[in-house]
Formats: C-alpha cells, sequence, structure tokens
C-alpha cells in the first residue's frame, strides 16, 4: 500500500515520526533530569498488576485498530498483486484491435491479419524493452472430459505460437519438467492445474471441445503450472495454427502478448514506455492530425493549464505534452504517445467540455474512436496500481469504522488518568506542598502514561496484525462461499509491510501521547490543601486579568521570537549550554505554536462561553453557514451549540437568583440533553421546513452518534436520583436488595464525570454495532428478495457464445432428461458491448455500455420492477409491451441513473444526464447506441430505469434492455443467445430442473443457477460482511470494559475502609459482592439501554429515508444479533468487576478498617 | 449477681507480613457485664485495637474463645457473624467511617435495612436516633458537610440505631477537640445510662477513660491490669 487519504505513506511515516521521536526523546531528556519524579511516575505500575494489565488492555485500543486497519490494507494489496503475478507471469501488456471493449483482454470476435504482428515485430526490434511479443487465439468453449464425463462450460482455449515464446518462459509441467509446445501435435494439448481439477483431467486422458456446431478432440499431453500464457482460469493450450485452424481464423489472431524486460516482477516498471512506444505506432497520423486542427484553440488549451494543477504528476505532464503538441502543431512521438492514452483522452474531452465545446467535444470523441489501430492494455501496471488503490481504500474504510473505537479509547485514557490522579491526590498535595512544581506532576504523569503505551502501543500492533490475519481469513471464507462478488479463484492472504507497523504504532502513540499529555495537564491542577486534607476541590475562578488574557494569544507569537534571540545571545556571550537550549525551547514554542495559540485563545473566551451567552452566538454562526453552504454538519452542530447555550444561560441566570445551585443545573443540564437529543433524533426531513436542504456525507453518522449519546448521557446523569427512588421504589419488597442497592447506585451518582465517562463509552460502543446491526438485516433482506432481484425467473443460464443453441425449445424436445411441460416460459437475451450518448446531453463522448438485446418472451414473461416510466406509461407492462412493439425502445438499468445522494456506479462510465433515480416521473430520453466493430449508429429511446434491486445491483446482469429484433435488423451479424431464464410450472423442483438443463446442454457450455440460491448467496455474502465490519466495530466493546474493570478495580481499592464499615455493620459477603456487581451493571444497563435505544432510532431514520430510493429495504430489528452483543457486554463487564469484587467481599473487616 | 455479656478467654493473635512477626494478642483474658461500660488503654501498639476487633469479630483470632451474650462467635458461619453484628452490635471509628456518599440519615438507617426491617419503619427509627443525637436539621447532609463532632454523632446514632447490646468504640473522641469530645463522651455515657447497652472503648484519652466504668490497661499483647474493683461514675 502506497497511499493513505490521498497521502504518500512514506510522507504519513515520516511526518509521523518527525512528531513521536521527538516527544519521546523530549521525555527521555525530562526523565533524566528529573529521576524523582520517573521514579514516582513509574513505581505504582508493578504495584497493581491487575490493573496495569487492564489499562494497557484500554490503551491499546488506538494502535490495535490502526494496525488491524493496515494490516488489512496491506493483505489486499498484496493478495491483488500476488494473485495478478500469479495469473499474468511475464505479460506484461495485451495487444487487441481498437474495437475491443475494455474487459475484453483476450479479443475474442475482434480478430486481425497475423502479419500484422510479423510487421510489428519487425518495427519493434530495435526497442530493448521488450523482450518477448506472442501472437495468440483465445477463445471460449465447452469442453467435456471423455472419461470422468466432467464438464467445463468456459474453458479457455489458447492458441500460442511454439516459435514466439522468447521472453514468456516455458511451460512447466507440474513436476517440473519444461514441456514444447512444438511437440504437441494436431489431436494434442496441455491444460492447466485448474482445467486439470475442474475436469480432473490426467495425461492421456481425451477432452472434447464443442466448436461451432462441431467437436473437436484432444489428448491431454501433460498439465502445466498456470499463469502468463498458461492462463489463470481452466485453460487447454494448443499450437497456434491448430487453433486457427479449428475456430475458422486461419492466418487471423485476436490478440498480442508482450513481455517487458526484468521478469515477472520488474516489467511492469517499463510498461509506461512500451506502452506509448506501442500506441505512437498504432496511432493513425492523419487522425491525430485532424485532432490537432479540432483540439488547438485557447479555450480548450485554458481549460487543459487549469486541469492540470488538479491532477496527478503524470497526468498533468502528458497533459502539458498535449497542450505543447496542439499549440505548435507537433506531432511528436510524445505527443502521440499522450494522446493515444485513453486516460489523457478523457481529460482532453473533459477540458473540451469545461469549455463549453459541446461540437468539439462531439467530434473529437469520434475521432479519438478511431485514432488507434489497435488498444494496448497496461494489464498487469493497472492491476497493481488496484491493487495500492484496493489496499488504502480498504485501510481507509477500517479506520473510519474504528474512529468511534479510537474515540472511546482516547475517553478511557482520559478516564485512567483523571482515576488515577484522584487515588494520588493526597500524596500529590503533599509534593505540592514540599516544594514540586505543577511542571512536575504533569511530568511525573507524563512518566507513568509513556511507559504504558510503549508496552500497549507494542500488544496493540502485534494483536492488530493478529487480527488483520483473522480478517483475512474470514474474508476467504467468504469469497468460498460465493456470492460476493469476488473473481474466481482470487485467494487472500495476511501479510503486512514494517512501515504499515511503524506508522500504526506511530499514530497510536501519538493519540495515546497527546491524550496522556492533556489528562496529565487536567489532573496536575489541584488545590494543594484541599489535596492534602481530602476535601472537595474548591470552585476557583480565573485569577487572570482578562487584559492579560487577551494578550495569551499574541503571546503564543512572541514566545519563538524572543526565545530564539535570547538564545542566540546566549550564545554570543559564550553561554553556550543556556543559548541552546534556549533555541531548543524556541523550536518547541514554534512547533506548538497552533496548539498553545488556540488554547490561549479558548481561555480567553471561558468566561463568556461557559455563561452561555457566547456560546448561542458562535452555534448561531455555525448554523448559519451551515444553512447557507447546504451543508449537514456544522448546521447541526451549530445549532447544538445554541441549544447548549441556552441551557448554561438557563444555569447562569438561575445562579444570579441565588436559589438553591443543585436545582438550576438540573434544569438547565436537563434542558441541554434533552433538547439536543431531540434535534438529533428527529430526522431531518421533519427540520427541512426550518433549515431547507443539507447535504450530509457519512461524517454525520460519527457526529450524530456522539452528540446522542452525550446528549442522553447527559440527561441521565443529571436525573439519575430520581431513577434511584423507583428502582428503590421497585425493589423494596426484596429486604435484603435494598441495602445493596443504596451503596450500588449511590456511589455512581457520586461520582458524576466518572459514571458518565464510562457510560458514555458503554453506549457509543452499544450504538455502532446496533445501527450495524440494523442497517445489515435491512439490507441483507432488500438484497434477499429474489422475486424482486430475479423479476419472478427461478433459473438463470449461460451458454458459451461459440455453441449457441438455435431454439431452445426444439432443444429441450430432443433431450431425453427434460420435458417442455416442466419449464412454464424461457427468456433469453444476449449482451453486447457497445458505445453510448446521450442526444442533447453535455457529455458527448462514446462511452462503454451494454445492451441486452431481449427476446420476445423474455420481454413478455419479466416481472423486473421498474423505478421510473416515462410520461405515458402507467405500468411496467406496458413498458415491455411498447419495447417488444417498437424495437426502438429501451429500459437502463439503475447503474446509469445518478442518485441524488451523490452515490455514483464507477463501474460504467455512462450515466444518464437531466434524470436521477430519486425522481417519480421522467421523460422519455433520446441516446445513440454504437456497435464497435461495425461503428453503426443506431438511435434509441429509454423508457424506463430498472428497480436499482433488479439482477442484484448488476451481480445478475448489466445493460439496457431492448428488443432483440431491432438489432438483429440493425446489425449485420448474427447476435447468439447467451443467457436464458427459466421460469419451472408449478410443482417442478428447480433445483433438479437446474441440473438436468446444465448436464444436457453440457455441449453449449450451459452453466445454471437457481436465481433465489444466487440471491441468497449474494445476501449472505452481503451479510457476512456486515458482521466483518461488525465485529471490527466491537473491538471498542473491548475498551467498553475493559474501562468497566479499571472503574471496578479502583472503586475497590479507594473504598477498601468503607468495604470494613459495610463489614462491621453487618453486610455479608455476597452483599458487599452484589453491591459492585450492581454499580457495574447499573452502568452497563443504562449504556445498553441508551445504545440500543438511539441505534435503533436512528436506524430507524436512516432505514426511512433509503426506503425512498430502495421502497424493498425493511426496518426489522435483528433481535438475536442485538441479543448477542447485549450478551457479551454485558457478561464480560460483569466478569471484569466480578474479580475484584469477590476480592474485595474477601476482605477481613477489621483489615479494611486498617487500609488508609 | 454477675451477667456477663463477653466473654474472653487465652486470645492468640499473631499477624505474620512474611517476613516480621507481630504477636499483637498473648493469651488475653477478659469479661465485660452487662451495660457495663469499658476502657481499654495502653501505648501504642500494645494491641487495644486488636482485642477490639478480635471480640467483635472484625478479625480472626489464632486460638482462645470469644463468647458474646453465650455465642462462640469465632464458631459462626461469616454470613451469620455478619447478621450477628448487624443485629446485635455497633460500632464507632475514631475516623467516623461514615459513607461519603450517602446523607447523615441514609447512614444511620444503613444497619437496619441490612436487618431487613422495612424502609419506612427505618426512616423513622433513625430520624429518632438522629434526634436523640441532636442532628435532625443535619439529616439529609452529606458527611462532606458536617464537623468532625456532627460526623461522630452521626457514627453513633449508627452504632445504635439498632438497639445493639454491645458497643465498640476504637478511639471515638481520637479526632476530635477536647469540647467536642466531652460532648461526645456526654452522650455516649447518657445512651449508656438510658439504654443499658455495653460499651467497649479504646482510647488514649485519660479523660474518656475517666469517664468509663472500668479501665483496662494493656502492655505488649497484655493485659496488664483489668480494672476490676474500680467503679466510676458516670
Amino acid at each position: 500500500m502506497e497511499e493513505l487519504f490521498g497521502l504518500s505513506m512514506d510522507i504519513i511515516m515520516a511526518v509521523l515520526l518527525a512528531v513521536f521521536l521527538p516527544v519521546i526523546f523530549g521525555v527521555i531528556v525530562m526523565a533524566w533530569r528529573n529521576r524523582v519524579m520517573l521514579k514516582l511516575g513509574l513505581r505504582n505500575i508493578p504495584r497493581r498488576k491487575s490493573q496495569t494489565a487492564l489499562i494497557i488492555v484500554g490503551i491499546m485500543i488506538s494502535t490495535l485498530i490502526m494496525a488491524a486497519a493496515f494490516g488489512t490494507g496491506d493483505s489486499i494489496t498484496f493478495s491483488i498483486r500476488k494473485n495478478a503475478i500469479d495469473a499474468l507471469g511475464t505479460i506484461d501488456e495485451i495487444i487487441v484491435s481498437a474495437r475491443a471493449s475494455d474487459s475484453d483482454t483476450i479479443g475474442s470476435f475482434n480478430y486481425f491479419p497475423q502479419q500484422r504482428y510479423e510487421q510489428l515485430k519487425t518495427e519493434l526490434a530495435g526497442l530493448e524493452s521488450i523482450d518477448g511479443l506472442a501472437p495468440g487465439i483465445g477463445e471460449f468453449a465447452p469442453t467435456v472430459n471423455s472419461r470422468t464425463s466432467l464438464s467445463e462450460g468456459q474453458m479457455q482455449i489458447t492458441g500460442v505460437d511454439p516459435d514466439s515464446l522468447t521472453g514468456f518462459g516455458l511451460f512447466h509441467l507440474q513436476d517440473g519438467q519444461v514441456v514444447r509446445l512444438e511437440t504437441l501435435g494436431p489431436n494434442d494439448a496441455l491444460i492447466n492445474e485448474e482445467a486439470a481439477e475442474e475436469l480432473d483431467a490426467v495425461i492421456g486422458d481425451e477432452l472434447v471441445a464443442f466448436v461451432a456446431g462441431s467437436s473437436v478432440t484432444f489428448r491431454v499431453q501433460g498439465v502445466v503450472d498456470s499463469g502468463g500464457l498458461a492462463g489463470q482460469g481452466s485453460t487447454l493450450l494448443v499450437r497456434l495454427d491448430r487453433a486457427q485452424e479449428i475456430f475458422g481464423r486461419e492466418g487471423q489472431i485476436n490478440s498480442i502478448a508482450v513481455s517487458n524486460l526484468g521478469g515477472v516482477f520488474g516489467g511492469a516498471e517499463l510498461s509506461d514506455e512500451v506502452t506509448d512506444t506501442l500506441r505512437v505506432l498504432f496511432t493513425d497520423r492523419v487522425i491525430a492530425g485532424q485532432l490537432i486542427s479540432l483540439l488547438n484553440n485557447e479555450k480548450v488549451l485554458e481549460q487543459l493549464a487549469i486541469m492540470r494543477s488538479s491532477l496527478g504528476e503524470k497526468m498533468a505532464a502528458d497533459l502539458e505534452t498535449v497542450a505543447n503538441g496542439l499549440r505548435d502543431s507537433n506531432m511528436t512521438d510524445a505527443f502521440i504517445g499522450a494522446l493515444a492514452d485513453e486516460d489523457v483522452q478523457e481529460q482532453i474531452l473533459n477540458a473540451v467540455n469545461n469549455a463549453e465545446l459541446a461540437d468539439v467535444e462531439r467530434q473529437a470523441s469520434t475521432l479519438f474512436a478511431g485514432l488507434a489501430e489497435f488498444r494496448v492494455l497496461d494489464i498487469k501496471k493497472q492491476v497493481l496500481d488496484l491493487a495500492d488503490q484496493a489496499g488504502s481504500g480498504v485501510t481507509s474504510i477500517f479506520i473510519v469504522m474504528g474512529l468511534f473505537s479510537i474515540m472511546v479509547g482516547v475517553l478511557l485514557i482520559f478516564l485512567i488518568f483523571v482515576m488515577l490522579a484522584a487515588a494520588r491526590r493526597s500524596e500529590m498535595g503533599m509534593a505540592r506542598a514540599v516544594g514540586a512544581k505543577q511542571r512536575h506532576l504533569i511530568q511525573m504523569f507524563i512518566f507513568e502514561g509513556t511507559a504504558y503505551s510503549i508496552v500497549s502501543g507494542a500488544v496493540g500492533v502485534a494483536l492488530g496484525l493478529g487480527a488483520s490475519a483473522v480478517i483475512v481469513f474470514v474474508v476467504n471464507r467468504i469469497f468460498q462461499s460465493g456470492g460476493s462478488g469476488a473473481p474466481e479463484n482470487f485467494t487472500m492472504f495476511a501479510h503486512f509491510e514494517i512501515r504499515s507497523a511503524v506508522v500504526a504504532y506511530c499514530l497510536g502513540m501519538v493519540i495515546t501521547m497527546g491524550t496522556v499529555g492533556i489528562s496529565a495537564y487536567r489532573v496536575s491542577r489541584l488545590n494543594i490543601v484541599a489535596a492534602v486534607r481530602g476535601l472537595p476541590p474548591p470552585i476557583t475562578t480565573s485569577q487572570t486579568p482578562f487584559r492579560n488574557l487577551l494578550l495569551a494569544p499574541l503571546r503564543a507569537f512572541a514566545d519563538p521570537v524572543r526565545l530564539a534571540a535570547s538564545g542566540v545571545w546566549s550564545l554570543a556571550t559564550l553561554k553556550i549550554m543556556r543559548g541552546l537550549g534556549s533555541l531548543l525551547l524556541a523550536v518547541w514554542a514554534t512547533i506548538t505554536l497552533p496548539v498553545r495559540f488556540f488554547a490561549s485563545v479558548f481561555q480567553a473566551m471561558w468566561v463568556p462561553l461557559s455563561h452561555g451567552w457566547l456560546t448561542v452566538v458562535m452555534g448561531a454562526l455555525l448554523t448559519w453557514l451551515g444553512m447557507a453552504n447546504d451543508e449537514a454538519a456544522p448546521l447541526r452542530i451549530g445549532f447544538s451549540l445554541v441549544i447548549i447555550g441556552a441551557g448554561l444561560s438557563i444555569k447562569t441566570a438561575y445562579h444570579r437568583t441565588g436559589l438553591r445551585a443543585e436545582v438550576g443545573d438540573r434544569i438547565a443540564y436537563t434542558f441541554m440533553g434533552v433538547v439536543t437529543l431531540v434535534f438529533w433524533v428527529v430526522p431531518f426531513s421533519a427540520l427541512e421546513a426550518v433549515f431547507g436542504t443539507v447535504e450530509g456525507g457519512i461524517e454525520m453518522f460519527f457526529i450524530s452518534g456522539i452528540a446522542m449519546v452525550a446528549a442522553a448521557v447527559w440527561t441521565v446523569m443529571y436525573n439519575a436520583d430520581l431513577l434511584l427512588r423507583l428502582l428503590t421504589f421497585l425493589t423494596s419488597p426484596f429486604g435484603m436488595l435494598r441495602p445493596v442497592l443504596v451503596t450500588a447506585v449511590a456511589y455512581p451518582m457520586a461520582a458524576k464525570f466518572r459514571t458518565g465517562l464510562t457510560l458514555a463509552m458503554f453506549a457509543l460502543v452499544i450504538f455502532t454495532l446496533i445501527v450495524m446491526s440494523i442497517l445489515t438485516e435491512a439490507f441483507s433482506s432488500a438484497v434477499g428478495d429474489s422475486d424482486r432481484v430475479a423479476g419472478g425467473w427461478d433459473i438463470q443460464a449461460s451458454v458459451n457464445p461459440n455453441t449457441p443453441i438455435d431454439d431452445i425449445r426444439l432443444a429441450i424436445d430432443a433431450k431425453p432428461d427434460l420435458d417442455n411441460l416442466d419449464i412454464a416460459s424461457i427468456g433469453g437475451y444476449t449482451t453486447l458491448p457497445v458505445e453510448v450518448r446521450q442526444v442533447g446531453a453535455d457529455d458527448q463522448r462514446w462511452r462503454f455500455y451494454a445492451v441486452r438485446a431481449a427476446d420476445d418472451q423474455f420481454l413478455q414473461e419479466t416481472g423486473a420492477n421498474l423505478k421510473l416510466m416515462a410520461d405515458g406509461y402507467d405500468t411496467p407492462e406496458d413498458v415491455w409491451n411498447a419495447i417488444r412493439e417498437d424495437s426502438t425502445l429501451v429500459v437502463v438499468d439503475s447503474l446509469v441513473v445518478p442518485s441524488r445522494q451523490g452515490f455514483a456506479n464507477d463501474d460504467i462510465p455512462f450515466e444518464l444526464e437531466g434524470l436521477f433515480y430519486e425522481d417519480t416521473t421522467m421523460k422519455a430520453i433520446d441516446i445513440e447506441v454504437r456497435e464497435p466493430r461495425t461503428g453503426q449508429v443506431i438511435s434509441l429511446k429509454v423508457i424506463g430505469v430498472l428497480d436499482s434491486l433488479s439482477d442484484a445491483f448488476g451481480e445478475l446482469g448489466i445493460g439496457m434492455i431492448a428488443s432483440r429484433q431491432g438489432l438483429d435488423d440493425a446489425i449485420p451479424f448474427r447476435i447468439p443467445t447467451t443467457t436464458y431464464r427459466f421460469k419451472a410450472a408449478d410443482g417442478v423442483d428447480i433445483p433438479t430442473l437446474s441440473k438436468d438443463l446444465e448436464s444436457s446442454f453440457r455441449e453449449n457450455g450451459m452453466e445454471t443457477d437457481v436465481l433465489s440460491d444466487l440471491v441468497d448467496d449474494i445476501a449472505s455474502a452481503n451479510r457476512a460482511f456486515n458482521y466483518l465490519f461488525t465485529s471490527f466495530m466491537g473491538l471498542g466493546l473491548l475498551v467498553g470494559i475493559a474501562s468497566l474493570g479499571v472503574v471496578s478495580l479502583r472503586a475497590v481499592v479507594e473504598r477498601r475502609q468503607q468495604i470494613g464499615v459495610l463489614r462491621a455493620i453487618g453486610y455479608r459477603r455476597r452483599m458487599v459482592q452484589l453491591s459492585f456487581l450492581t454499580e457495574s451493571s447499573f452502568v452497563v444497563i443504562m449504556g445498553v439501554a441508551i445504545g440500543v435505544g438511539l441505534g435503533t432510532v436512528i436506524s430507524y431514520n436512516i432505514v426511512k429515508e433509503i426506503q425512498e430510493d430502495v421502497e424493498t429495504v425493511r426496518f426489522a430489528i435483528p433481535w438475536i444479533q442485538i441479543g448477542v452483543i447485549v450478551a457479551i457486554a454485558y457478561v464480560f463487564s460483569l466478569a471484569t468487576t466480578f474479580l475484584p469484587a469477590r476480592q474485595a467481599s474477601r476482605i477481613y473487616p477489621a483489615e479494611a478498617l486498617r487500609y488508609e | 449477681m454477675p451477667d456477663p455479656i463477653i466473654i474472653a478467654s487465652g486470645i492468640y493473635k499473631t499477624y505474620d507480613t512474611g517476613t516480621v512477626k507481630v504477636n499483637a494478642l498473648q493469651g488475653v483474658d477478659l469479661t465485660v457485664e452487662r451495660g457495663e461500660m469499658v476502657a481499654i488503654m495502653g501505648p501504642s501498639g500494645c494491641g487495644k485495637t486488636t482485642m477490639l476487633n478480635c471480640l467483635s469479630g472484625l478479625d480472626e483470632i489464632d486460638s482462645g474463645q470469644v463468647l458474646i451474650d453465650g455465642v462462640v462467635l469465632h464458631d459462626l458461619p461469616d454470613d451469620e457473624r455478619s447478621d450477628y453484628r448487624a443485629r446485635r452490635m455497633g460500632f464507632v471509628f475514631q475516623l467516623y467511617n461514615l459513607l461519603p456518599v450517602l446523607s447523615a440519615i441514609e447512614n444511620v438507617e444503613l444497619p437496619l435495612l441490612v436487618s431487613g426491617v422495612s424502609p419506612s419503619e427505618s426512616r423513622r427509627r433513625s430520624m429518632e436516633q438522629l434526634d436523640l443525637v441532636g442532628l435532625t436539621a443535619r439529616a439529609q447532609h452529606l458527611p462532606g458537610e458536617l464537623s468532625g463532632g456532627q460526623r461522630q454523632r452521626v457514627t453513633i446514632a449508627r452504632a445504635l440505631v439498632n438497639q445493639p447490646s454491645i458497643v465498640w468504640a476504637d478511639e471515638p473522641t481520637g479526632d476530635l477537640d477536647s469540647e467536642t469530645a466531652s460532648e461526645i463522651m456526654d452522650l455516649m455515657c447518657r445512651l449508656n445510662v438510658d439504654n443499658g447497652q455495653s460499651f467497649v472503648m479504646v482510647t488514649h484519652s485519660a479523660d474518656v477513660g475517666d469517664r468509663a466504668h472500668r479501665i483496662v490497661r494493656m502492655r505488649d499483647g497484655m493485659i496488664v491490669d483489668d480494672g476490676n474493683g474500680r467503679s466510676k461514675g458516670s
């Protein structure tokens, strides 16, 4: 993985090391200079081993999540690279006909004369970066092993020229022996490992391949290692001349494989150079000249210059080359190479589009289509780039998903330090009394925190990488069970880079140490007398004059200059050590300038903020900003600040009345909590009348989760005494429980900050898990609606295009195992790659898309639901009937219709303009379709849009649906039906029918799927991925549980004397234990209640919103899963409390009373 | 006619810290009569608090026997011993040892709740007890909001709310000024006379000792003078 969030991993690592190493170095220097504080800081670590263990578990979570995310990303990058390298071997580029589509790497159908290869060989003879060129034929044909009767419907038959293998390596048999193609006879073949496995074939077996209505028999002469020319999927290798003969393509080939110098791994590095050279060779210079005259336009050049700044380095350089070539009308090789690059062409067309030159764009698009004779596919480089992108994409997703857990981890670190400080308050007071400064206390905590962080960071990285290995294992299981959309034979390998481990460690450490620093500063501020005597801290007001507060932000800027000047002066006066010290401090002051500046600004504004009015003003400004820019985040945060400000104003006003402060606090905080909660819980659509329509992304989930949980915890904590009264009332019949409850609720309520923080952590984790679970359920149930997905069909079958079935009904009659009466209806279609553009749209480029040319029966019987129908059509039946009658009408799938939510489909470059999936009506849209082989253009009209669930978001088929009759007439070659859909008659066993069809039409390469099974597979793979993500997010639960354990352990230590008193006045052991367990239960149950409640409400809102687009998404609560989550949370939390509680109950009362 | 409520004979107790062995009690014999107020005095570390803890069942003994109202306390299972403490004993500590998170009234009613008395009855009796120690007005205050003397009164109210036969007090005035200490002793002596409860007090204070019926003196884990024959007016 080379990049994360668009930043180079090298830069990320350098920055993190630049932050982390000086910090650690600073801590070491401090420790060396102040060994007493170091000792004081570290001596507590071994004293309480179980507490130390729990703290380490809690602190390590940030590092663990980072390491797991990086490990998973690295594994994905490595796996894609490995799979690609294994599959491609020494092949770096493939040359196919310019008419072949993007995905067609074997060039089937698009043949060209072999003579062209010979010319090319001569032309490229002097190019050192290429060490091999191999002409070939690749076609698919159904193949059966006569001995085992096993078949493979899509066997790739590859014709390889034995004389052109230089640079590609030799074919190796599985025992390592080399096998030579020259020795193969006309009916001999080699097969690769996959083919051998699929057909259970061994040397000597006879394989029958069905090609164009006849069959050819081959004898297996060897099983070769897969990869390179031997292919990755099931492949049968024959001599090129024999392949040409079989497919009736004498003197023709459909691809040329290119091997660059540098073998399997190094070849891709030369890919850019080779690709450019080849593109120059293949470019039609006449068309290039026409393009120069067309595009040499100031507006276009201006747009190209603007675009360069926002594009990557290579693209910017290519665009500059193009711009220079256009301006000077100079057709250099560099210019041609750049112009022939399809990605560059895309950007040029974008520039033309930005320049609003629709006609130029139209013409340029057509010229580009004819610019090159061949397409050069730099497949290895593309896959390797894709591997990096996929790796960093997955890492980003996991990090974003882990944000909640990281946030909870940060809260835990803060909580731990607040608790440790509370426990050591008196000794800290003593230390201050005998002369220690506040910074010494900060140092003491930093030493302790750093010690925990260093250990926990290392443990976190190790466990995180372990977690990524588990994720890889689970993903492999999901891939194996099918339905995931992953390529066949794709295997994930656990892998991580040292660099990622360093970044994860440093990132985790920076987060942890930052929190430790802030916590240490917070807890070191104490009143010495109050601390020594164990009195509550006095309420203090700022003694700093307001003028000084206002000047503090300016001082932040002045400090580095002052220190540097003092350093230089000291050096000049030969006070070397002092001078160096000042200079170092100046550097530190510069690095920390932003932090100190904002901290001092915040400090200056703290009083008016805490009084409420400034908070209201700032909130209102932020709300206005959100409304002005239609952005949800500032609006919602701003309005929440307004509510909080209003609450603080109530509090301030109440305090001025002189009435009881607690009452005022309760009113103010309850107001803030409840109103904020209501504001976030109400679906935003309900507030649109006030705030207008705003847009929010995935970040809103994170923000809303934190806001709602904070508001709920706030409300609960300020009203828990009411809850206590209710509990006391409810438990009054159970005599023994009463005293237990009295202490169990009183303690957490007395430590509101601690309890609130623990509660918030728990609630936040449960909240995320509940939302994930409910959304998973909602989507899985929608995807799993097989009738909706399959349009009422039962079985889908694909047939090899080389061996089509002429009349399926007649063919079924001829099969002894099949009966036409078992099949109620049969529909069929062929998927044709085409180019398409929308008439009158801004974008006038030809874009790849597909047409599903359907037969009459398919159009008549399909139950596929339509999301949008053009004016004049009332029902889906009207639309389908219209298409049957008028072959110029089509229905497009939802993948080419953009969504207002901004969800884009990157797989299909074509997109309709002027229409959104969320619309309720549409006008018919005119489009033009170009058949790439003939160049013939047909005008069509879009009259409907398929429901997005149809064909499982494209998993079961992609492309606009049209009547094949019209296309048969328009395209001067035969379109065979390649996909059939069957509806079984009532009472017929569908799986049996599916099997019978597959075996009866084996010679046609038929492969069948029971659609409901396929849909179930897709749904279950979808569910499995979501479970995986949910489990990953569940790591936060570990923090919640650890936090409760730490709180319980601290409670036992802190209350040891009080436990003695309780035992003295008659509490039984079990009652003491029960009191602690009830205390934890109170936090867990409240946390679970808040998490489940809010999670359910927000999921309901989300599902309702999604239902506007996909109405089959259903809100359903997965009770079992939620039950499991709650049970795990409860049982493990109580387990961490149980041990300290048990320990507490076993202490002799006298011993407990003696404890100080 | 003697009516002993506590009979302790041959009590031995050793603390073993692994490196050091401390013989805290070395064959202690003591008898306390019903309604008697006994003060245990002696230098620091002589075993006063240990004896109080061992006699009241808060701590285990190595050998010997303690009979409280005819019951061999150390033979009882832990739960029964806890119940026994809840119903028959009250404790007053030097550092008050109130639960800081509960109000005065809640602290006082805790032993009643443990004994299974109904919440309303507990509240009524606790208020009566607070009234007896003169703290009705402070019933809803947390210990942190009370003075040392007030806290000790709450502790006494808590110790007496169950009308126990015996009240154990470990340095009940140790943390108080002399005036407040005197007030507390007045209160304890009054309750002793009014309710006929036995008081066993550990103290350093000669004033406290003077208010007791009898002073038991200890040294090095042994009773050097059990004070029998002395009788001081309350």
